[in-house]
């Protein structure tokens, strides 16, 4: 288990936290490649069926960002 | 092309190649210390040596330098050559032990202890470092001696002033034995060796000679600075042209004068903060730990030189306790000129103070030594409330010294506190809350354009032209006005748009370029075909996602057609290639894998119109931002992230239909509610931009709370000026003046609305594009110091009706008390009403002046003459005006004893109480907004819980509601003095003209929609939409079931997901889309 | 509670008789001991089949949804709090009702009784605090307290939350209960023991759906278990898919839930799904002070939009 990696699927809201993932890549910082951005117009958008439906289809966890 | 072998595989590599560039292409990797790019190879390590076998017999070269030729057949890892390396490295590391990069190499090749003879340098002779600065251009460096006493050095050993200490040689030294205390120390006669300073992070962090200023930049293009670059000083290096993908570096650029021809010029120049080294006595200069709020702003910023983490300079320790000092540079004459205040530092303070605690937890002490606290802003005061509760430390303290405490790298303050006793204390770090200031470079631009400053050095404006500068036709705005916050900074801007869209308003669209409409192709029905376009952004994706790689991985998946990858996918070639290439394939869904749709989106929506497709047949992905910046470490993985963020494009984008953009013909009229300085302001400059303006006043004349102003602190008789006003209003024939006249109703949305009009018993309808709510506010009628008992008590604008009706019987007053805050800054009312202490003084000197013997007490908690208002308060002090300081907890007392009014309260300096006999007290009562509730609901707009209407953004859009089509300003905002209602007026205007130059608007095609047949009729999506977009349907077949309003739809999806039936969608945001990328991610 | 039925029949019979409603929903004798089912008296004649006592835990809101008649309904408390969620959710308007309110003493959960005698029960009767239970044995007295639904232990809102009759004078609502007990443990668990319990918790349910039928917020036209673009949920018996329909349900049921039982009640299988529709009910009060049904003038916080809401949770 040592070199399992978790799968991290990531809700962020285009107008706060998609930006801020892109202000991060601007700034250069680094962080573990685990993450798949989906954008949504507003953390509003967010339905509990995507985060269930993103664990049934395996992802270890949920990030909501918004 | 030229092919041989490499490791027994068929390779190509170009005419003139070395074997190791080759190599690089095809991913093998050959170890090297003395390679560069930018420079000619040398073959000093000899680490890349590899086995070259030319059909007959094999032997050694060094791949760096060794050219490559037909049917070569070289191996980079065979027995004999990693034997080879291994006592390179070996003999490497002998010489070098403790190098860290020659000690991981031994590690890699199994060495432990070399067998030979240890020394202990640290420079292994690569001649990177003289290659470098000969390719600078300087040479100030070479090998000098032979054998074993190579070493690099200046000639003779002497320091040189060849060198420009540019650090080239230190940037590139493998080991670590060139550095820049080096450079100093053995090289360079240049005293000044260090990095560049980086502006944007207030010299805390170096940056490059080629740099792009901050992250955010506008235009985000990397520019050269000439004062630091070496090609302008040697003409040599240009490495930058070299490694330039697309050429755009041309060292020969020449400044240009563009000669413009404009009707208006706006000022907009900002301000410079104030330098605090002069100030000996507080040790910024010398003391690391002693910075400025500016460098505190960056320190505490999550992209500045700490990334976010606190931590001071001296040793990067974690303070503990952190003190503010304000007024540095601001309310000084002592040991500056700057007499004025700065208006934003006791704000920015606090907050400062406050991420501070965000940031490293609630251990940390912050303190803040003011003189008056002036959170006059919006909201400010209930943020200095908070952040007294949440234990910041407020004392009222001016400090002269900051002492470094020996032993440490703390700072020692002595300070009264007050009760009057002197105290000692430690910090971590003072933070110096400097002011701002007009630079010599705008005070010499102000000059050659003939505009006037204040004493201040500020631009001259006029109370009721707040952004008119001396000479007509060129406006100001921001700080350059006035020291100001962001909001008022706004607010200044769209003022000064308006002032010149009101004298240019005729030649408005005369230099509109109409663009070429081009036919839309129906794609609904057809089969999906995808193009999928990966960008290389230079070396940006490149450099670390395989991009080839993912473009043949997109070739395989469902319904793409055709994938390519661009160098640099936004440029103006690649978008005409796009463009023919979704033409000649057909294609009717595009991908483009690249950065941020955030920024680049419409770009290549643009592409897609321009090749006929839907504009919403797009996706795109991010594989810069998201990807390969974040993840350099990491290529493979990278590139697995980018095929897995392809492949969920994909998915979406097949579903992607296209959209209609709803287009609107906007009324081209406007309302303005509220007939005071603001609402006639606004429509005064709606009408003169050109657009009808209807003006409703509830009251029967025009003038608001102006009316009751005796004049500004500036001087101005305000009657005078507000009649001029009313008379131009009047006069404005695109002006309609509804007086005695309330809105009873409201229909509609942005572009299109309908109200009715009730004028005493007569209604009528009238219909408009956009409203402008300036609805104000009115004065406090106090309950407390036995107002309304004794004619003597006023409230500051009945005694301004005084001196408006010339009342000589204040001539004979022989005590006058004023007292601050009645009403304002209570635990009911935690707001501060801005003017008050302004008015108070400005009122206490006009009976001053007409009385030199009146004595004049004025009981405050904070004097808040922000700006340069703060002239008057000096003024009064000059003039004896007392100011006696109260706290909330201990009011003063007033008393009515016969016919005798007598105060006590506690003077502050001595700690004693005083009893004061007064002929006059006038009490700054708080300002109250007008009830807005009514309108509140007609026009969707917010309310505060003090009452007044809540802006679009406190700190970006000031003037708007985020209801798209109401404006707002004045006084139903916020207090203000009449500068800057005259200002917000304007700037109402300015943002509703945005709306109504524009003949029709288009909305977003990307909202939401309901499918009737599913609706359940709930309601969920009715009552939560912050638009109010949806309503039930009124006729038809789906009578009683949602529907969702097109213009007001904001596309946020707060409905769709909050619709349990399923009934809403999202277009371009679809259920379906969302699921297929989820789907898509593993 | 006993005594309650002669009044309700009364009123029922006054209500039709003078037209000012076309029908009464209620209760009648149900085919099984301890299954009185709803029925629809239109004939102020039938008002004789009416019945009340401890078997009446259906709530009768379930049968207002869409309906265009006027129409008289019992209501305990919870069935009055469902007719609220309806009235506020468009499902029925609140003119059309003529509210019979029935203050509660907690409903008697059969799977209880069942469990507490060894044979077949014939038939049941009520006794004060009592229920007698007929087996061909003869006749066991139990305790009422101790077979009431799990739900009616822990009810705070008996009486009627709105009516415009009354079937009795108001009782006094229970006190100095903890409500979230069953919650509170469940959120005190570790990961592991909550994945372990809500695994044993589900592996029985054989969706069937009784849950969502028998439950008065379950209006939709198309439920999102049987829509196929998107396919919000598999249909299988995948214990994912099982898991996925279950918080689904619980999460349209936020902020509207009284906790009427009717899910439990329904469940072929015994599984205590309310445990997560509790959960959020808790979660509901704890942050918004908030519980469903008791004002015609408010939405449920879900429903509403606010720039002010409390974000505690983002850290």
């Amino acid at each position: 288990m040592s070199d399992w990696e978790p799968k991290i699927v990531s809700f962020l809201c285009n107008w706060c936290s998609y930006g801020a993932a892109d202000l991060a890549g601007v700034s250069r910082m680094q962080y573990p490649p685990n993450i798949r951005v989906i954008r949504i117009p507003c953390a509003g958008r967010m339905s509990p069926k995507f985060a269930l439906a993103a664990l049934r289809e395996g992802a270890d966890a949920v990030w909501v960002s918004g | 092309m030229i092919n041989f072998k490499l490791n027994g595989k068929k390779v190509q590599g170009e005419e003139g190649q070395y074997i190791l560039q080759v190599a690089e292409k095809y991913d093998v990797e050959i170890p090297t210390l003395c390679h560069h790019k930018a420079l000619e190879p040398a073959g000093m390590c000899r680490l890349c040596t590899v086995e070259l076998f030319d059909g007959r017999r094999s032997r050694f070269v060094t791949a760096c330098n060794y050219p490559i030729w037909k049917g070569m057949e070289v191996s980079t890892n065979t027995e004999s050559v990693i034997q080879g390396r291994k006592l390179i490295v070996e003999m490497l590391l002998a010489r070098c032990p403790e190098v860290p990069v020659i000690r991981k190499l031994a590690d890699e090749y199994g060495i432990d202890q070399p067998r030979f003879k240890t020394e202990d340098d640290d420079c292994i002779l690569c001649g990177l470092c003289t290659r470098i600065c000969e390719k600078m251009g300087n040479s100030a460096i070479t090998l000098t001696g032979r054998g074993i006493d190579m070493k690099v050095d200046t000639p003779f050993h002497i320091q040189t002033d060849v060198c420009l200490a540019c650090g080239a040689c230190a940037s590139l030294c493998p080991t670590g034995h060139i550095t820049l205390d080096r450079i100093k120390s053995l090289i360079t006669k240049n005293e000044n060796v260090k990095p560049i300073p980086s502006e944007y992070d207030m010299g805390l962090m170096g940056r490059k000679p080629v740099y792009v200023p901050y992250a955010q930049a506008v235009p985000n293009t990397p520019a050269i600075d000439r004062d630091f670059c070496v090609h302008f000083k040697t003409g040599g290096c240009q490495i930058c042209t070299e490694f330039c993908g697309v050429d755009a570096i041309d060292h020969k650029m020449e400044d240009e004068i563009i000669e413009l021809d404009v009707g208006s010029i706006i000022l907009a120049p900002g301000f410079e903060s104030f330098d605090p080294s002069k100030f000996d006595s507080y040790n910024y200069a010398n003391h690391p730990n002693v910075i400025t709020s500016m460098e505190m702003e960056r320190i505490l910023s999550a992209s500045g030189p700490s990334e976010g983490h606190l931590v001071r300079q001296s040793d990067h320790k974690e303070p503990k306790k952190i003190a503010w000092f304000q007024c540095v540079g601001s309310r000084d004459m002592n040991r500056c000129d700057n007499s004025y205040c700065s208006s934003v530092c006791c704000m920015y303070a606090i907050k400062e103070a406050v991420i501070a605690k965000e940031h490293a937890g609630d251990d940390l002490d912050c303190t803040i030594f003011y003189m008056d606290m002036r959170t006059h802003g919006k909201d400010f005061e209930r943020f200095y409330d908070n952040a007294k509760e949440q234990g910041i430390r407020f004392i009222r303290s001016r400090v002269h010294t900051i002492d470094p405490v020996s032993g440490s790298d703390d700072l020692s303050v002595r300070y009264v506190t007050e009760d009057g006793k002197l105290d000692t204390e430690s910090f971590d770090m003072i933070v110096l809350s400097i002011g701002l200031q007009t630079s010599p470079e705008t005070i010499e631009l102000a000059g050659k354009l003939g505009v006037e400053l204040t004493p201040g050095n500020f631009c001259k404006t006029d109370t009721f032209e707040p952004v008119e500068t001396s000479k007509k036709g060129i406006y100001v705005c921001g700080a350059f006005q006035g020291p100001k916050d962001i909001p008022q900074s706004v607010v200044d801007a769209s003022a000064a748009a308006s002032a010149a869209g009101e004298i240019l308003s005729e030649a408005r669209n005369t230099k509109t370029k109409i663009a070429e409409v081009i036919p839309e192709t129906n794609v609904i029905g057809d089969r999906p075909r995808i193009g999928v376009f990966v960008c290389r952004c230079g070396i940006n994706i490149a450099g670390v996602v395989d991009v080839p790689s993912v473009a043949e991985y997109a070739a395989e998946l469902p319904y793409v057609e055709y994938t390519t990858d661009n160098l640099y996918s936004c440029s103006q070639d690649t978008q005409e290639t796009m463009t023919q290439i979704i033409k000649q394939k057909n294609l009717n869904r595009v991908v483009v894998a690249a950065c941020t749709p955030k920024t680049h989106e419409p770009l290549f929506q643009e592409t897609l119109i321009n090749a006929g497709l839907n504009k919403y047949l797009f996706e795109m992905c991010n594989i810069r931002n998201h990807d390969s910046w974040v993840h350099k470490n990491d290529p493979d993985l990278a590139t697995e992230k980018a095929r897995d963020l392809v492949r969920m494009a994909v998915s979406k984008v097949a579903l992607m239909q296209p959209l209609k953009e709803a287009e609107l013909e906007v009324n081209q009229t406007a309302i303005v509610i509220g007939g005071g300085i603001s609402g006639m302001t606004s429509a005064r400059s709606l009408a003169n931009q050109g657009f009808e303006t209807h003006l409703i006043e509830k009251g029967n004349q025009l003038g608001g709370q102006a009316v009751n102003i005796f004049k500004t602190a500036a001087g101005d008789d305000v009657q005078k000026k507000l009649n001029a006003l009313v008379k131009e209003v009047d006069n404005n024939k695109k002006i309609n003046v509804h007086l005695n006249s309330e809105i009873t109703q409201v229909e509609g949305f942005v572009g299109n609305f309908k109200s009715t009009l009730k004028a005493d018993d007569k209604e009528e309808t009238i219909e408009y594009g956009i409203a402008v709510i300036a609805t104000g506010a009115s004065s406090y009628k106090p309950t407390e110091y036995s107002y309304g008992k004794d004619q003597r008590i006023l409230t500051s604008l009945e005694l301004d009706r005084k001196f408006i009706e010339k009342d000589k019987s204040l001539k004979n007053i022989s005590s006058a008390v004023f007292i601050q805050c009645v009403g304002s800054r209570e635990p009911d009312r935690p707001y501060c009403s801005r003017v008050c202490c302004t008015h108070s003084i400005d009122n206490a000197l006009e009976l001053k002046k007409m009385n030199p013997d009146m004595n004049i007490y004025i009981l405050y908690r904070d004097i808040r003459t922000y700006g340069e208002r703060e002239y008057i308060y000096r003024e009064a002090r000059e003039k004896g005006i007392i100011f006696i300081r109260y706290s909330l907890d201990q009011k003063p007392e007033l008393s009515l004893n016969k016919d005798r009014i007598i105060i006590n309260a506690t003077d502050h300096i001595l700690g004693r109480p005083v009893e004061i006999e007064a002929d006059l007290v006038t009490l700054a009562s708080a300002i109250i907004p007008n009830k807005g509730e009514a309108l509140a609901r007609f026009f969707k707009v917010p309310i505060n819980d003090d009452g007044f209407f809540v802006e679009k953004h406190a700190k970006l859009g000031p003037s708007e509601f985020a209801t798209d089509g109401v404006f707002l300003c004045g006084l139903a905002h916020y207090p203000k003095p009449i500068d800057e209602s005259v200002s917000q007026g304007r700037a109402a205007a300015s943002r509703a003209v945005t709306l109504l130059a524009r003949k029709n608007i288009f909305t977003s095609g990307t909202i939401a929609a309901t499918a009737p047949m599913h609706c359940s009729s709930c309601g969920v999506c009715v009552s939560i939409c912050p638009y109010s977009a949806p309503s039930f349907t009124e006729e038809g077949p789906f009578t009683g079931k949602a529907e969702i309003n097109p213009l007001l739809c904001k596309g946020c999806g707060l409905c769709v997901a909050s619709c349990r039936s399923g009934a809403i969608h999202l277009n371009g945001f679809d259920n379906d889309q969302i699921f297929e990328q989820i789907f898509n991610v593993m | 509670m006993l005594g309650y039925i002669d009044k309700i029949k009364k009123i029922s019979k006054r209500l039709l008789q003078e037209s000012r409603v076309d029908m009464v929903i209620g209760f009648r004798k149900g085919t099984m001991p301890m299954m009185n089912e709803p029925c629809f008296i239109k004939n102020p004649d039938d008002v004789d089949t009416l019945v009340w006592d401890s078997h009446c835990g259906i709530n009768l809101a379930n049968y207002l949804t869409n309906r265009k008649e006027k129409i008289g309904i019992i209501a305990k408390g919870c069935d009055s709090r469902n007719i609220v969620t309806h009235i506020i959710e468009n499902k029925i308007s609140r003119d059309q009702l003529v509210i019979i309110g029935v203050p509660c003493k907690g409903m008697v959960d059969k799977r209880k009784v069942s469990s507490k005698i060894e044979e077949e029960i014939q038939d049941t009767s009520e006794k004060d605090s009592q229920i007698i239970v007929k087996t061909r044995a003869g006749e066991t007295a139990l305790d009422k307290a101790e077979v009431l639904q799990d739900n009616c232990l822990t009810c705070i809102h008996r009486n009627p939350a709105i009516y415009d009759e009354l079937a009795a004078d108001l009782v006094e609502e229970q006190k100095d209960i903890d409500r979230y007990e069953d919650t509170h443990t469940i959120e005190a668990m570790s990961s592991e023991e909550k994945w372990k319990y809500f695994e044993d918790l589900l592996a029985p349910c054989i969706r069937c759906y009784a849950c969502k039928n028998a439950c008065p917020l379950c209006y939709c036209p198309t439920c999102f278990v049987d829509e196929s673009k998107p396919q919000w949920v598999g249909k299988s018996q995948d214990t994912t898919d099982i898991r996925t329909f279950h918080f689904l349900r619980a999460f349209h049921c936020a902020g509207r839930c009284t906790d009427c039982g009717a899910c439990e009640r329904a469940c072929p299988v015994g599984i205590n799904m309310r445990v997560f529709t509790k959960k959020l009910e808790k979660d509901c009060l704890d942050q918004f002070g908030w519980e469903a049904g008791l004002s015609l003038d408010d939405r449920p916080p879900l429903d509403t939009y606010r720039p002010d809401d409390p974000e505690n949770f983002i850290k």
